[in-house]
């Protein structure tokens, strides 16, 4: 192929998005049980079925529910026979969806359908997550993930960033928000609580739940036929920091930083942010690194704090700004994902619609 | 909501990890209560110790001792342990820069309260009473408030290092295996087989999961088939398992219950083992106190013809 020949990059949007009700449990369903009406949910919203979809791709732990290979069986649910184009992460499905856009990218598929799990109920989210940690120093501590986020903000508020007050207006204004999300697990006045791991108290901490989201993504005039005003990705990337906590600078994260500078997100300014911070106060690091002031709308859904399904979390935030675009709430979005203790690991989406 | 099926699910595992030349230093280190850290090639020294530079990647491996003092750098009070957990009284994670280091480890501080605990306080090493070359050799860290204790100068250089580390890991759940499993494991206890019927292709899915995977939509028409079925293909099994009081060699089958479009497995009895063939019709074999069938053994009806198996092979 030669230079004037070569095309130019894609354009690739969201062009649906569905989600479950996030509860505390979900005992009577199985994984593929819990999933599937939002799969059908999704390909609804744009008339496909699983035979019309290029590329599949799933993120989920098998660590949550503590069942091997729960991912193929999810499957099921997609109609994956006779076989289908397919991949898995062990992550976030914000991370399926970075995979996803890849391959829309390379011209091999004009639509994908992006979805992810999390069953937190059968297990105990807080011990589960110490499995991810530094086999050799760190995972023998046991340290768990409301320990690890209460180290971070210990350092925020000493380092004058934030203090307790402020960190409980972070959760009441998520909680607040999410009154008007029909799928938040925890809405409307919370009282912050006691003491969890200190500083951090029940208010401050994600609620532990189950739920799954899926969401469908198209290439260039695909896009346009599948949905009326598509959410483009006008960049997206994911950067990770060094393993050991004690080498990090927790009040910052240059990694969303620098994903969201690579992302695009600094040249002209969002109107919103979903921001993927399941502690109130991961929500000051990523407002300091993201540099978004108060014009920017921040977590309209409630985040996190009003829902956080493991692993699907992150893709719920991709989901929720590109929906504001569909309906016309926003015009420009940014959508984060974060992974591993304390923001170790970040990716940056930046969403468009077209001029109105 | 229906009654849900559940029950107690233990994940446990000992993760044996090999250590790199300079974990290896560290954790044998604490064993002979020396503390390592290495050295980047811009000077720093990182505390624990890596075998790769976090900021550029380069291998290394310069080690270089620091002082079993140190000064907490963030922290956060724990006061309901959980399991594993270092200390079993209420204490505080922190992150502890030790005297000579540049970066922070991880532990426990055992402190009377959160009011005697705070960035900047200065602390010491407690070391465990037994030590094999594990970050468990420091039982937790101690306030302090003495000069900073000064290495001894060790080169890093052990007769006997370790090589590994043996982590025990456990994780408890409840597992609840869902509507669809939950109605199979139901009729399984009435010594009945109950697949669920696809409303798009018809086939009928045992044991079933809540989804036909061909048609991706939900099952949910109960189909009671066998009890009799079919061998459709098998294995000879050679090899004891450990806590399997069954004599090898056995027969394991996949067996197509009458009625059923997917067939399951299990193993054969009542006939040897190598008479077993594809197209043995067989029957299942309860025994007392079990919840499902034990085995399924020869019916002494004319084996299928293949035909009649073939596309559930
Ligand atoms: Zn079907």
């Amino acid at each position: 192929m030669t230079s004037e020949e070569a095309p130019g990059p894609r354009d690739i949007a969201v062009v649906a998005f569905a989600q479950t009700d996030h509860r505390r449990s979900t005992a009577e369903s199985s994984e593929v049980e819990m999933l599937m009406p939002v799969l059908h949910d999704v390909l609804d919203r744009t008339g496909l079925r699983t035979s019309d979809i290029g590329f599949t791709c799933s993120g989920s732990s098998d660590y949550l529910a503590g069942r091997a290979f729960s991912f193929t069986l999810a499957l099921d649910g997609v109609g994956a026979w006779p076989p289908i184009s397919e991949s898995h992460v062990e992550m976030d499905g914000a991370w399926a969806l970075y995979e996803a856009w890849t391959k829309l990218l390379t011209g091999d598929a004009d639509t994908a359908l992006v979805y992810s799990y999390g069953k937190c109920s059968p297990g105990s989210v807080r011990d589960v997550l110490t499995r991810q940690l530094d086999p050799y120093y760190v995972a023998p501590l046991w340290p768990d993930a409301i320990a690890l986020a209460a180290l971070q903000a210990q350092a925020l508020i000493d380092a004058g960033h934030t203090d307790e007050p402020a960190l409980a207006a972070v959760a009441a204004r998520s909680r607040s928000d999410a009154a008007a999300n029909p799928h938040a697990q925890l809405a409307g006045r919370v009282p912050q609580g006691d003491y969890v791991v200190r500083p951090l108290r029940t208010g401050d901490c994600p609620p532990v739940g189950d739920g799954a989201a899926a969401v469908i993504l198209a290439a260039g005039e695909r896009a346009r036929r599948l949905c009326e005003r598509p959410a483009w990705i006008r960049g997206i990337d994911h950067r990770i920091e060094a393993h050991g906590l004690g080498v990090r600078d927790l009040t910052d994260s240059p990694s969303t930083r620098l994903a969201a500078e690579r992302a695009g997100a600094f040249e002209r300014p969002v109107d919103t942010a979903e921001l993927h911070a399941p502690f109130s106060a991961q929500e000051v690091v990523l407002r300091r690194a993201l540099r978004l002031d108060d014009t920017v709308r921040v977590n309209p859904s409630g985040g996190a704090l009003a829902a956080n399904p493991v692993m699907a979390a992150g893709l719920v935030r991709i989901g929720e700004a590109a929906a504001r675009i569909h309906r016309g709430a926003s015009d420009r979005a940014l959508a984060h994902a974060t992974s591993g203790p304390c923001l170790q690991q970040n990716l940056v989406a930046v969403l468009e619609g077209d001029p109105r | 909501m229906p009654d849900v099926l559940s029950a107690p699910l233990v994940v446990e595992f000992p993760f044996t990890r090999s250590l790199g030349p300079v974990q290896s230093a560290f954790l044998t280190g604490l064993r002979e209560r020396v503390l390592l850290g290495v050295r980047t090639n811009d000077g720093r020294t990182l505390v624990p110790p890596v075998e790769y530079d976090p900021v550029t990647a380069e291998e290394i491996r310069d080690l270089v001792e620091v002082a079993p003092t140190g000064t907490v750098t963030t922290w956060a009070w724990n006061h309901a342990p959980r399991r594993g957990q270092p200390l079993d009284t209420p204490f505080a994670w922190v992150l502890v820069r030790l005297d000579g280091a540049d970066t922070a480890l991880l532990h426990a501080l055992d402190a009377p309260g959160p009011d005697a605990v705070h960035t900047g306080m200065r602390v010491r090493v407690r070391w465990a009473a037994e030590r094999s070359g594990a970050i468990t050799d420091i039982a937790c860290f101690e306030p302090y408030d003495g000069e900073a204790a000064r290495p001894t100068g060790h080169s890093g250089a052990f007769a006997d290092a370790v090589s590994g580390v043996v982590v025990p890991a456990r994780l408890d759940y409840t597992y609840s295996p869902g509507r669809a499993q939950s109605d199979y494991i139901r009729a399984l206890a009435e010594r009945r087989t109950v697949g669920e019927r696809c409303p798009s292709c018809r086939k009928v899915y045992v044991p079933p999961r809540g989804a036909c995977p061909t048609c991706g939509v939900a099952t949910a028409e109960h189909v009671e088939v066998g009890p009799r079925g079919t061998v459709t293909t098998f294995c000879i099994v050679n090899i004891k398992a450990k806590n399997l009081d069954i004599e090898v060699p056995y027969v394991y089958a996949h067996i197509a219950l009458d009625g059923a479009d997917l067939a399951l497995h299990a193993r054969i009895g009542g006939i040897p083992y190598d008479q077993v063939r594809m197209g043995l019709r067989v029957e299942p074999v309860w025994t007392e106190g079990t919840r499902h069938p034990d085995h399924y053994r020869p019916t002494g009806e004319p084996d299928a013809a293949y035909d009649t198996y073939k596309e559930l092979l």
